[in-house]
């Protein structure tokens, strides 16, 4: 069932031709990389046919080609601006999945609520798309001209060893935090949401529709799918659950328990990453001020 | 681990001018909110309420006429003349409003703001993520974020309006923007706040910022002068009438802050510039080693205690702590 279900996905992603649109960002790009904002077409949404994801790309102006990173989107209706650091260092692709800003027309994704959107159908599930919608940017990433295709990383949650497992081209494959792996069994521990959106179906779903939505995220779980992952990878984060995808990584994974020191972890999370793809390490504190132009 | 206040060295100076008509551009500002009225729209959640608390979502009008959005949680059934203290939370830069389950299971009302541009907030202003912090910032009369300012301090006057909720035992906390905008509307309605609890404050020291990170939402700045560099007194201006430090002086309620000593999102130098402003900082927590989490697995204990020493919430279970920076 699960390979047959995405053997479906990777069928329907390749009948959605690309349709890449790269738009110049000045006020982003600096001689030491050129930044754009990109859209593309990825599988529909609910009967939509296809759909315009989209992501923010940045590339070294320097002769190439550059180590890769893809940057997973996090769970939040918004996602970071890739930092000077990284496009300083690689191409870099951070992807705004359906639902996301820039991406949001014409599905506008709930907070809360994502997690739980379509969960009773697997083929309906918002994730199923969200999860089209990340292979097709790491496509897109490994195609670039500028990009050195055996340096390719995925970065962020947990729905990066969806990608990984399912794209093994990648080297490298940083996981900065959970959100798919173990649902329920997390969701048990929190009120916090976006878990919380799981305690909140278990308390007013039927019981049918607790049984379909078990069977759907099952799909879901990183753990299934963990041990097709080939890249290396470091797993950042402290729980039992954490450990469990660690060891369901191909028993290459290294672990970060995070501190709480986060400046520490996050420079230890950089360095990892820059040795993976044979960059320097960098931290994002500034040693000394910065001058705007003009001082 | 414990606060660490001794072993810092300020990378630069933290300045602002103060313009001669502040107060009266604020004064100005509340007017013109005090224009619309709120019109607030409180609608039971029955699908995410349950289990120790009711969950509200709200819509309400602020200046201009803008429908913003919030959420309200407070303890399961709580009735009119309940007395309940509340905290105003307000989110960070890019996070979504938090439905603070866990708060009012520990006995408070909580109102968790959405102001213009956040998720249920954003049909009629949206200048994006990045976008916000330079939307209209040539002129801090134009400028969106004074909009948002003020969506939270309507917000505030909602919180102090629940018939279930002691208007004298209100709190204001948040971490990021919600660090520095809750010192804001402690200045801003000096009468109505009873204590803030602000961490890696944002919006202090804007400028100053710019020269100290190359991380976002100050990079936004430096970036809007890359192409429009012909705007840079116009902005230096219009932050000026923004900056958080220049009102400051306003609060008249005590003050908890925390900061993270290797903060690259909002400098540390700022958050001791806030510090030398407030007049009644009850407690200042730094953390060595520590990020724009600002201390997050030590310091929830001691922002549950500030809060409750001030604003005395009956015995309920404990917090579950937020680990992951999920307000900032």
């Amino acid at each position: 069932m699960t390979v047959d279900y995405w053997d479906d996905l990777d069928a329907d992603l390749a009948a959605v031709p690309t349709n890449l649109v790269l738009t110049p960002e000045p006020s982003r790009t600096t001689p030491d990389w050129t930044f754009s904002t990109i859209t593309f077409s990825s599988i529909g949404h609910r009967g939509s046919g296809r759909y315009r994801a989209a992501g923010y790309l940045s590339i070294p102006t320097r002769p190439g080609p550059h180590p890769g990173v893809l940057e997973i989107p996090r769970h939040g209706s918004v996602n970071h601006t890739p930092h000077s650091n990284d496009r300083a260092r690689y191409a870099i692709l951070t992807l705004m999945h359906r639902g996301q800003r820039l991406a949001d027309a014409p599905y506008r994704a709930p907070y809360p609520g994502l997690l739980i959107d379509g969960i009773v159908d697997a083929s309906e599930y918002v994730y199923r798309g969200i999860v089209a919608d990340c292979l097709r940017a790491a496509e897109i990433l490994r195609s670039h001209p500028g990009v050195d295709s055996a340096r390719i990383a995925a970065v962020g949650e947990d729905l990066g060893v969806l990608t990984a497992a399912r794209r093994p081209f990648f080297r490298a494959l940083r996981v900065d935090g959970l959100l798919l792996t173990d649902p329920w069994r997390r969701a048990e521990s929190t009120r916090a949401y976006p878990m919380e959106s799981l305690n909140d179906f278990r308390r007013h779903g039927t019981d049918d529709e607790l049984v379909a939505a078990r069977s759907t995220t099952a799909l879901y779980d990183p753990l299934a799918l963990a041990g097709d992952v080939t890249a290396a990878a470091l797993v950042s984060d402290g729980s039992a659950s954490g450990a469990a995808l660690a060891s369901r990584l191909g028993g290459t994974a290294d672990t970060l328990v995070p501190t709480g020191r986060d400046r520490i972890d996050d420079d230890a999370r950089d360095a990892w990453l820059a040795a993976q793809l044979g960059a320097p390490a960098m931290s994002r504190y500034a040693d000394a001020m910065i001058p705007l132009p003009g001082d | 681990m414990p606060s660490d206040t001794a072993r810092f060295t300020p990378r630069g100076p933290v300045d602002v001018d103060r313009p001669d008509d502040l107060d009266a551009f604020w004064n100005e500002a509340l007017a013109y909110l005090e224009r619309t009225a709120p019109a607030a729209a409180f609608v039971l959640d029955e699908t995410m309420s349950g289990d120790g608390v009711d969950v509200f979502a709200v819509a309400y009008s602020s200046a201009g006429g803008v429908r913003v959005g919030a959420w309200y949680t407070r303890p399961e059934g709580a009735a009119p003349g309940a007395d309940l203290p509340g905290i105003l939370l307000i989110p960070g830069y890019i996070s979504d409003p938090t439905v603070a389950k866990s708060w009012s299971l520990r006995g408070y009302a909580v109102l968790s703001v959405a102001p213009r541009g956040k998720v249920r907030a954003r049909d009629q202003i949206d200048p994006g993520y990045p976008g916000l912090l330079v939307d209209g910032a040539n002129d801090a009369r134009s400028a969106t974020y004074l909009g948002f300012y003020l969506d939270v301090v309507r917000g505030l006057d909602l919180l102090a309006d629940r018939d279930e909720v002691d208007p004298t035992r209100i709190g204001v906390h948040g971490s990021s923007q919600g660090g520095g905008l809750a010192v804001a509307t402690a200045a801003l309605r000096p009468d109505l706040v009873r204590c803030i609890s602000a961490g890696a404050p944002y919006l202090c020291g804007i400028m100053s910022s710019v020269r100290l990170t190359l991380t976002y939402p100050y990079q936004e700045i430096r970036e809007y002068l890359h192409i429009h560099p012909e705007q840079r007194a116009a902005l230096e201006t219009a932050y000026s009438y923004l900056d958080v430090l220049n009102i400051s002086e306003r609060v008249a309620c005590p003050a908890q802050v925390y900061i993270g000593l290797g903060d690259d999102v909002c400098p540390p130098e700022t958050g001791f510039a806030l510090v030398e402003r407030l007049p009644h900082v009850e407690q200042f927590l730094t953390y060595q080693g520590c990020a724009h989490g600002a201390g997050l697995p030590w310091v929830n204990e001691e922002i549950d205690a500030f809060l409750e020493r001030h604003l005395s919430p009956s015995p309920a279970a404990a917090r579950e702590h937020d680990l992951i920076g999920g307000n900032a």
